[in-house]
């Protein structure tokens, strides 16, 4: 393990325009506290209150979709591996928050992730709302809250979501980019 | 008929549902960990009102939030399904969609509700910022 120069982290994170990071095993009181500091900064940021819900709510969708995601592992002979394994970033550049997040998963759930995607990336907003109202139809359960949550992050985001997948042994670490 | 009183915390809203004055309140934010469960004693308390409900006297419902996830929001249309399912029958079910002008995804969370539902009567309501 190299050690660690928190200087060079801090300037690093810095230069990327990264605002908050989270990175380790996630639990709702986390998702509440950060949740809470974002919103602090981004009002003294002077930002609209329209704006700042915005980034709030996508952050929300993309940390409990990792946390849910990964807390179906916690038994698993994995587990901690892939429990540690979430991060969620805010950060802003170029005139535009962004907000990603990532988490290992296994292989078989990231195909149907990444088809899913696809279809988001290719739909137009009225189409993407179009989507929301039948997916809002569905029982909650038949459908976790995840898709709806892409769905929303999709309408809220200034150009298609944008995901990146890397192999690590034998899962997946699926990464996913929102620009508002 | 008890009154159900749910306190607020920083991810789920307080709820105030009144059956003797027949008003029911949800006011706050809705992220909670397990939005199926919260809303489980909400959804248990509505059925008992609506099976002892005298359809012509009106009930009033008001909804003061200020951030719904996703999950929630499927909830809140469950809830509201409920409530319509009622209002088809005649009974005269009022909703008030109270939102902060500056919070837009709000107002367009009212707007989309509002299409889903047809014989209750459902007010967009614009708050003064806090």
């Amino acid at each position: 393990m190299r050690d660690l120069d928190l200087v060079r982290l801090k300037d690093d994170l810095s230069e990327r325009g990264i605002l908050m990071i989270f990175s380790g095993p996630f639990s709702h009181s986390i998702i509440e506290e950060l949740g809470k500091a974002v919103r602090n900064h981004l009002e003294n940021a002077s930002l609209s209150r329209t704006a700042i819900m915005d980034v709030f709510a996508v952050y929300v969708e993309q940390a409990q979709n990792v946390r849910n995601y990964l807390s179906r592992w916690e038994q698993a002979p994995d587990g901690a591996l892939l429990v540690n394994s979430g991060i969620v970033v805010i950060a802003h550049n170029d005139e535009h928050y962004v907000v990603s997040s990532g988490n290992l998963m296994a292989q078989a759930d990231a195909a149907p992730l990444v088809a899913r995607l696809e279809q988001l990336r290719a739909m137009s907003k009225a189409e993407l709302k179009a989507l929301h109202k039948e997916r809002l139809r569905q029982p909650l359960g038949e459908v976790g809250g995840g898709d709806m949550g892409l769905i929303g992050m999709a309408r809220k985001a200034t150009i298609p979501l944008q995901y990146t997948l890397t192999t690590v042994n034998q899962y997946v670490f699926f990464t996913l980019r929102v620009v508002l | 008929m008890d009154k159900l009183i749910v306190e607020a915390t920083r991810s789920s809203p307080a709820i105030q549902f009144d059956a003797e004055k027949r008003q029911l309140s949800i006011r706050g934010e809705s992220y909670p960990e397990n939005a199926a469960a919260f809303y489980a004693p909400v959804f248990a308390w509505l059925k008992e009102f609506i099976a002892g409900l005298t359809p012509s006297e009106p009930v009033q419902v008001d909804l003061e939030i200020f951030y719904l996830n996703s999950s929630s929001t499927k909830v809140m249309l469950n809830l509201l399904d409920v409530l319509e399912q009622v209002a088809q029958d005649g009974a005269n079910i009022i909703v008030n969609w109270r939102y902060d002008p500056d919070n837009e995804a709000i107002l367009e969370c009212g707007q989309d509700l509002s299409e889903e539902l047809e014989a209750l009567i459902f007010n967009l309501v614009e708050q003064e910022s806090p």
